[in-house]
């Protein structure tokens, strides 16, 4: 078993979100930020800059015409949105080539990550749910303790498999009874030390277990539990883990919801995940 | 040298070179319909996502291989196409996984295969093979040389 320590030590090595998008963090919790403040944090680091400007373009933010400049991005769909953007484009970047412990090439959690974000939101709309801000980035973010804690999953890997085979506990279960924590608990450690959103935070704690996050407002983490365990049905990043892993009825039953409205989401969001799956390839 | 088609989420292949190998991969819910004509060695493989396009025709016109209802019609036209005959045409099916989910609400690896059995059920089609079901996602590959089918779950790799 690891210890806690040990788990924070491996924060301390990992490559961090660029400062901007801590500072951009602050700057949408602050109720006198401008357009500009948010301009001053994100031009002079060109490569979140581009990156940024890709994606905006992406058919998924919907804009007519194509924006050049951070100003016209947030001209054009405002802070939160850009916010978003900028989380994503800065997430991009410090994905390692290959996930130890997951099995997943980088291409493959990229695809996971921005899946869940497009599938919560086209969920909320479909379900006609009033979804807090930041639900996009609360989505693209949920996994980021993985990032953390695969290197100390990558030696019991053949045992992970052993256990996966019987196909009677889910994947999150076993980390927890192989390293005493999950990556649930890691990204929530992870996403306070980058200074990232409340929004973020509990997603990446509760999205396994939305149940068991007492008496905030889980209306995020619900859409993010169901965009998660989508994305695995249809083959979005699939890790070792695959589709060991269990819905929580309570969700199901909260957000109300059937079988048909999940089929609509995917069908509608297949083209969207796909081109920003490959975005960064 | 072994050429590799890949047949990605909503997509159809087909293919009569004999070096070439079609692919798809992480098949969770959804279906690979993989079928081979040994007459004229000649293949192909549909990986769709859901059942049925009634309450999506624009995207069912735009993207028939989403669905099993618009888009299986499709890769057995595209084999005829290429002399392929139906009396010919060997069937193997997989993927059609689900989630530890004792309610069913996610059940639409399950739905993706009753419809599709459903189909051919209607037109006479015989499945030779299948590997469904279970907490699993498949790579499935199919050889243009020689029709044979391989299924790779959890890293193991397994002739159908």
């Amino acid at each position: 078993m690891i210890t806690h320590e040990q788990i924070l030590g491996k924060i301390d090595n990992l490559p961090t979100l660029p400062t901007a998008v801590a500072q951009l963090s602050r700057l949408i919790a602050s109720p006198t930020s401008s357009a500009k403040d948010f301009e001053t944090v994100i031009r002079p680091d060109p490569s979140l800059t581009a990156n940024l400007l890709r994606l905006a373009n992406s058919a998924y933010f919907g804009l007519r015409r194509e924006v050049i400049s951070v100003k016209q991005a947030i001209t054009l769909l405002g802070s939160k949105r850009v916010f978003d953007i900028a989380a994503s484009a800065g997430f991009s970047k410090i994905i390692p080539p290959r996930l130890p412990g997951y099995g997943v090439p980088s291409a493959s959690f990229w695809l996971h990550s921005i899946a869940v974000a497009v599938l919560a939101e086209r969920l909320a709309t479909e379900l006609h749910v009033k979804a807090p801000g930041l639900l996009f980035t609360a989505g693209l973010l949920h996994d980021l303790g993985k990032l953390a804690i695969g290197s100390f999953l990558e030696n019991e890997e053949a045992s992970l498999r052993d256990r996966l085979a019987e196909e009677s506990e889910s994947f999150v279960n076993l980390e927890k009874e192989i390293l005493g924590t999950d990556h649930g608990e890691v990204g929530e450690e992870l996403a306070k030390l980058w200074d990232l959103p409340e929004a973020v935070i509990w997603t990446a704690k509760w999205h396994h277990n939305p149940n068991d996050a007492g008496d905030i407002d889980t209306t995020l983490v619900d859409l993010v539990h169901i965009a998660d365990a989508m994305a695995h049905m249809f083959g979005y990043g699939a890790d070792l883990g695959e589709l060991s892993r269990t819905i929580d009825p309570n969700v199901a039953q909260r957000l109300n919801f059937n079988i048909h409205s999940l089929e609509a989401v995917s069908s509608e969001t297949e083209t969207q995940i796909r081109e920003m799956g490959e975005m960064f390839n | 040298m072994e050429k590799l088609i890949t047949v990605d989420i909503a997509d159809i292949k087909v293919s009569s070179d004999r070096d070439s190998t079609i692919v798809t991969y992480a098949l969770g819910s959804c279906i690979a319909v993989i079928v081979y004509d040994p007459m004229q060695r000649c293949g192909g493989m549909i990986h769709y996502m859901l059942p049925l396009s009634t309450k999506s025709p624009e995207k069912a016109a735009w993207k028939p291989a989403m669905f099993a209802d618009s888009g299986i019609p499709i890769l057995f036209e595209k084999m005829y196409a290429q002399g392929c005959k139906k009396e010919n045409i060997i069937v193997k099916v997989a993927g059609g996984g689900q989630l530890y989910d004792d309610k069913g609400t996610f059940n639409i690896g399950k739905r993706n295969y009753t419809v599709m059995r459903k189909m051919f059920w209607k037109n006479n089609i015989i499945i030779a093979a299948e590997d469904v079901g279970g907490a699993k996602s498949r790579t499935a590959k199919l050889r243009i040389a020689d029709g044979r089918v391989t299924i790779k779950v959890k890293g193991v790799e397994a002739e159908l």
